[in-house]
């Protein structure tokens, strides 16, 4: 394959995957939009109050532009996203800039910032946990390669094997209690944002993040594993072998290298699904970030914000899909060249 | 409603709730209810101490801090803080708090001979956080722009009572017309015109809705960011909706014009958005900071009371209180077969309120109710039970009414509850009732409906089950707002929400509210309300089931609590801190 | 939709893409008998899914039933806790009761495995079902077919499970049996992965000599589907299986955790846990038995599954699997 012939496969597969992801994301909000369309829970009569008067319900599902056919709804939902918005306070107008995401029924508040302002403590969560598995699952996984067959390596398979088999929630308020409540040596997490201390911020996050990777710790440590174990079984190590390297080299070097690639395609992939999953974290641990806040819209059937935050977390599970299948691409091709 | 968020384990948070999230977070909670008496955790010894920085830590964000949108029960706990209202509620322990005061007015208004038109008038030298005078004209633009459809949230009593307010739309349609029936002759008079008479009208005047606001500074939908203070607090951080609240001192409040809010702390910071179990998990540790901390949304949950129990210092440190509220069921006579007096009251026999309390918290956290209004003398409370069960029912005498009935052989019933875990609505008191009902020969099916669906469902006359666990709070503590909406037959709304599920409308029930909405003599209506309260009570078209308790824990340096019986909840501008 | 993301499932499920060579069900049965750990783990879930059959059996001879109340075996006063030690564990309650109702919790363990096994299975035969026919069809059908069901099950995968069972939840009327309703939604909103593993299988299989001669002798797609590419689809598949069974029995357990799972009074182990976490120190027997129900078996279907995995792919014999000591590397 020539190199011009592979940009060119490459910039074609990005275009696609681009387009693809687009028309992803579009068909997620119509679904969206659907089923709260047909969910119950009156949203002006939410808005308005419980005792509030027909007709005063009547003022606010206008002032809300619920009055109008769903597929007009949804098209200002798009026209917002590209040209921005206008919309009332009362006293002004003010602009809500492309891309907006519409205003909060509830709060009034732009869904464009409340995301922003909600993002960093989910990122904050999911890379810092997952800085923390993939320490600790490829470690293990390797110890457990070097050690292979002894006492060490039982001891850790069956170890992060009881991580994948306990729920999150279970973990995370047992360790709470014990670690926060009767140890204290650590505090009840509460976020804190980096820019403001990021000593606090991770001593916050730490037992967030424990309570996370010890759950996915398991499948890393399983992947590095098995990857490096085919790779040793390959007849370029039998040559390293017999040329006399030593065992430690061959582990350490060469047989993590065939992990590399595998294990980054699933953190890759994982990324993503721990924006989706970050609703029960969240909300075990009172993080204030997209996922609890998503809950919370979805109770009192907030609708801009639920399909904002839809859409941001189906953004990045999207693109963390898309670089994890690059990624094995890659993968695939060293294994064919080997 | 204004829900409120994840909803599992809100078991403590929720507990509290009336109608709204806002009304919960706004209702404080208070110590020391009638029985035990009286907090004096921490000490009432030397004189409490002024300074520090007190920490609030919450489940439910303060989203809405618009003093037109908040739906409190005498003004809130964190709102008044920064908005003083025309009266305020006495911030004392037990009974005495049930009480309504002047807050900005000299006294809780003067009414005409006919209790229809209020007139109120302005201490002197009150200020806002900049220095400018707080005038009349403020509080009628703070009530008028409570009719604002982007302001809506409060509750209901301004549009029903206000001449013309059922019309108005706010100040900010029709180049800022105001509401006629407010009127203010001068900067320290304003005199209200109501369409009927209501001796109850300084209760309503506790209600964020009476707090002055500034036309100048009014900026809509963004004014809740940073509302003008005329309390002792200002705004100096709001994060994120709410979600983090920091109040500095208001350098213009002055304590002379101010009897009820002590205001000891320099600083509050009000953190929220914390689960309810790691809030009384923080609080029992108390390290740090959270020594000096209390909450005002978030009760003990048995499993946490369990705990407490056992340990003399966590015991020390919960306040119990006793807010306005009953826990009942409700029946809908037009659906078969509770059209039948005789079935209601079988039901009514058959209920094991021992079961029903320990699904609610256990006796620590509910007590027993057969009357409807809370067990509280502000309501009027007069004591009876119609259908007596005992503790733990009759079925005896609930087959003997069924067979009356004509169902010798059982009866298969629906019941409808929400499926909000823990909530008083919930699964768990449902599930308790269809065990007991099973002993009479009544066969129980539960239909549990998701939040949003139970509240649409069960309050539009059209859709209305028959049978189902519903609940109510005080919006202040006095009969009216407590059996006006629910048995007063004028108001069954048949195209929106409707309170009156039992569909009373019954003249000499209506007369008698007529009547005692003329009484400017509190004590004297809240024995009328009391009676009133045993004569509907014939009908069963409720089974009253219990009035909830709440204890909850706070810091180990909070001083000088105070637990009324109007919010049952510890009052935040009360508390000093080590 | 690209090959590569079938790599990665078939990385985590630990099958190849490149085809096993088809292996009898006597050799199947036969390497799966030789390993040990697989074989207690199937044994485990024998054992629990009796347990959960014989639920009426089992609690008539303990003399209890899930939904009754025991008000006086709990101290109201202090919240509820059951009276006596352990929780109340005795003759009458071989497992204690449960706080603040007093129900037998011996009865609603056992019922719950009903319940938690019962809505995993369901939910995982599901997603099978959807990810093989859209999977299948996107393989064999046109050009125009296969963006259609890729697109879809991109979707799908973008989901967060959570919110859309959220919102699904609330629109399904209150009357309709829970536990069904949780199964077809686990079912019908993850299907997404092991569609895109069994549209890539497909495809390659397409591709092979036996298959395209009895497309080109004109078999119609369904005839080819089911004679051909099903039967070599199965390893795959079933491994997969495996792989999200226990999957969905957290999955269950977590959505009872936010709220909107199965409801009470029918007993889950999720639906125990909800109410059970904040017990912990009060009353630790309610958190650590449906915890540890559901600790053992997610425990033993993964092992089980990796046992079903190197039995039916033996080159893969050494790759994922766990705790299974030398012996068998060696062979590989």
């Amino acid at each position: 394959m020539s190199a011009a012939k592979a940009l060119d496969g490459l910039a074609g597969f990005a275009v696609r995957r681009v387009i693809g992801a687009v028309v992803t994301l579009l068909a997620i909000s119509v679904i969206i939009y659907v089923v709260f369309y047909v969910a119950p829970g009156d949203v002006a009569q939410i808005t308005c109050g419980p005792r509030c008067s027909p007709a005063q319900v009547q003022q606010v599902a206008g002032q809300l532009h619920l009055d109008d056919p769903l597929h007009l709804r949804y098209w200002h939902f798009l026209q917002g996203i590209l040209a921005g918005q206008d919309f009332s306070t009362g006293t002004s107008v003010q602009h809500c800039d492309a891309p907006c995401l519409g205003l909060s029924y509830q709060s009034d508040q732009q869904v464009t910032q409340l995301i922003l302002a909600k993002l960093p403590v989910t990122f904050s969560l999911v890379l810092g946990a997952m800085t923390l598995w993939l320490l600790i699952g490829v470690g293990t996984g390797v110890l457990s390669v070097w050690r292979r067959g002894r006492i060490t390596e039982r001891v850790l398979t069956g170890v992060t094997l009881a991580g994948t088999a306990t729920p999150v929630f279970v973990i995370g308020l047992v360790l709470m209690i014990v670690v926060c409540g009767q140890l204290q040596w650590l505090p009840f997490p509460q976020y804190v944002p980096f820019a403001e201390d990021p000593e606090q911020w991770a001593w916050n996050l730490l037992l967030p993040w424990l309570s996370l990777a010890l759950i996915e710790a398991a499948r890393y440590a399983r992947l590095t594993r098995s990857s490096m174990l085919e790779t040793l079984a390959e007849d370029h190590v039998r040559t390293f072998r017999a040329y006399g390297v030593g065992e430690r080299s061959i582990v350490g070097r060469h047989a993590l290298r065939g992990a590399v690639a595998p294990v980054v395609a699933l953190a890759a992939n994982d990324f993503g699904g721990s924006m989706g999953g970050a609703v029960l974290t969240e909300t075990m641990f009172g993080l204030p970030g997209i996922g609890r806040e998503l809950v919370h819209a979805v109770n009192v059937v907030d609708l801009p914000v639920v399909v904002g935050m839809v859409l941001v977390i189906g953004f990045f599970v999207v693109v963390a899909n898309a670089v994890a299948d690059v990624l094995f691409a890659v993968a695939d091709r060293r294994v064919v060249l080997s | 409603m204004r829900h409120s968020p994840p909803s599992r384990r809100a078991r403590s948070a929720r507990r509290t709730a009336a109608w709204s999230v806002s009304l919960i977070v706004a209702a404080g909670a208070a110590a020391c209810g009638p029985e035990d008496n009286d907090a004096k955790p921490g000490g009432s010894d030397a004189a409490p101490h002024k300074g520090g920085t007190l920490t609030v830590l919450n489940s439910d964000p303060q989203q809405d801090f618009d003093p037109a949108r908040l739906y409190t029960s005498g003004g809130g706990n964190v709102p008044s803080l920064v908005f003083r209202t025309l009266t305020t509620r006495n911030r004392e322990n037990g009974a005495e708090g049930a009480k309504v005061v002047p807050d900005l007015a000299t006294d809780t208004g003067r009414p005409n001979k006919d209790a229809t038109v209020w007139t109120y008038t302005l201490k002197e030298g009150l200020k806002y956080e900049d220095g400018s005078a707080i005038t009349s004209a403020d509080i009628k633009y703070g009530i008028e722009r409570s009719f604002a459809a982007e302001l809506s949230g409060g509750a209901p009593y301004l549009r029903d009572w206000l001449i013309g307010g059922a019309d108005y739309q706010g100040p900010y349609k029709d180049k800022g017309k105001g509401l006629d029936s407010i009127e203010t002759p001068d900067e320290r008079t304003i005199v209200f015109h109501l369409d009927k008479p209501e001796g109850e009208f300084p209760y309503l005047a506790t209600q964020t809705q009476f707090a002055p606001v500034p036309r100048a500074k009014d900026t809509g939908t963004e004014y809740e960011e940073h509302p003008v203070s005329s309390g002792p607090y200002k705004v100096a951080e709001n994060q994120n909706d709410g979600e983090r609240l920091v109040l500095e001192r208001n350098t213009y409040w002055s304590a002379a014009t101010d009897a009820e809010r002590k205001a000891y702390p320099d600083r509050i910071d009000v953190r929220s958005g914390i689960d309810p179990s790691v809030i009384n998990q923080r609080l029992s540790a108390s390290q740090g900071a959270d020594a000096a901390a209390v909450t005002t949304d978030t009760n003990l949950g048995p499993a946490e009371l369990a705990k407490v129990t056992g340990d003399k210092e966590l015991a020390s440190r919960v306040g119990t209180g006793h807010f306005g509220y009953t826990n009942y069921i409700a029946f809908n006579p037009k659906v078969k077969p509770f059209d039948d007096p005789k079935v209601r009251q079988a039901i009514a026999y058959a209920v094991d309120r021992t079961s029903v309390i320990n699904a609610a918290g256990g006796s620590a956290l509910a007590e027993p109710a057969t009357t409807y209004l809370p067990n509280q003398k502000s309501f009027g409370y007069t004591p009876y039970d119609h259908f007596p069960a005992g503790a733990s029912g009759d079925p005896a005498k609930a087959k003997e009414l069924l067979k009356q009935a004509g169902y010798e052989n059982g009866l298969t019933v629906t019941l409808t509850h929400s499926n909000a875990q823990d909530f008083e609505t919930g699964p768990e008191i449902a599930t308790a009732l269809q065990d007991a009902l099973k002993k009479a020969g009544i066969t129980v099916k539960l239909q549990g409906l998701e939040d949003n669906d139970y509240s649409d469902t069960v309050h539009d006359a059209k859709t209305e089950p028959g049978f189902f666990l519903a609940h109510w709070g005080a919006d202040w503590p006095s009969g009216g707002p407590f059996l006006a909406p629910i048995f007063d037959g004028r108001q069954i709304v048949e195209d929106g929400a409707n309170f009156n599920t039992g569909f009373l409308n019954d003249k000499s029930v209506n007369d008698e509210i007529d009547a005692i909405n003329k009484l400017t003599d509190l004590d004297e209506a809240a024995k009328r309300w009391g009676a009133l309260d045993k004569k509907i009570g014939e009908r069963a078209l409720t089974v009253p089931l219990f009035h909830p308790v709440y204890k909850r824990l706070y810091g180990k340096d909070i001083r000088n609590v105070v637990i009324s019986d109007w919010t049952g909840v510890l009052d935040i501008s009360q508390v000093a801190v080590e | 939709m690209s090959e590569p993301f079938v790599a990665l499932g078939a990385a985590e499920a630990g099958t190849d893409v490149v085809l096993a060579p088809a292996s009898g069900a006597r050799q199947f049965w036969r390497r799966l008998r030789a390993q040990r750990a697989a074989l207690l783990a199937a044994g485990v879930i024998a054992l629990l899914v009796l347990v959960a059959l014989a639920a009426p059996l089992l609690t008539a001879i303990e003399g209890q039933d899930p939904t009754t109340y025991h008000p006086r075996l709990v101290d109201s006063a202090s919240g509820g806790v059951p009276v006596g030690a352990f929780g109340g564990m005795g003759a009458d309650h071989w497992l204690g009761v449960e706080p603040q109702t007093g129900r037998d919790l011996f009865a609603r363990l056992v019922y719950g495995a009903r319940v938690s096994l019962g809505v995993a299975l369901s939910a995982t035969l599901l997603q099978v079902l959807i990810g093989v026919v859209v999977g299948v069809a996107a393989a064999l059908g046109g050009r125009w077919a296969d963006q259609v069901l890729s697109r879809a099950t991109d979707v799908i995968i973008a989901m967060p499970l959570m919110i859309m069972a959220l919102a699904l939840l609330a629109i399904v009327p209150g009357g309709f049996p829970r536990p069904v309703l949780v199964a077809a939604i686990i079912g019908l909103v993850a299907w997404g992965s092991i569609a895109k593993i069994v549209r890539a299988h497909a495809l390659t299989l397409k591709e092979l000599d036996h298959v395209a001669a009895a497309r080109l002798s004109g078999w119609g797609p369904w005839r080819v589907a089911r004679r051909e590419l099903l039967p070599a689809l199965a390893a795959p598949v079933i491994t997969y299986a495996a792989l999200l069974f226990p999957l969905n029995i957290t999955t269950e357990a977590a959505l009872s955790f936010l709220g909107v799972g199965v409801k009470p009074p029918t007993p889950s182990w999720g639906q125990m846990l909800t109410q059970a976490d904040v017990w912990y120190q009060a009353a630790p027997q309610y958190l650590l038995l449906p915890a540890g129900a559901l600790f053992v078996t997610v425990l033993a279907l993964t092992v089980l599954g990796d046992g079903v995995r190197t039995a039916l792919d033996p080159r893969a014999a050494s790759r994922l699997r766990v705790g299974t000591g030398r012996r068998r590397e060696a062979k590989a």
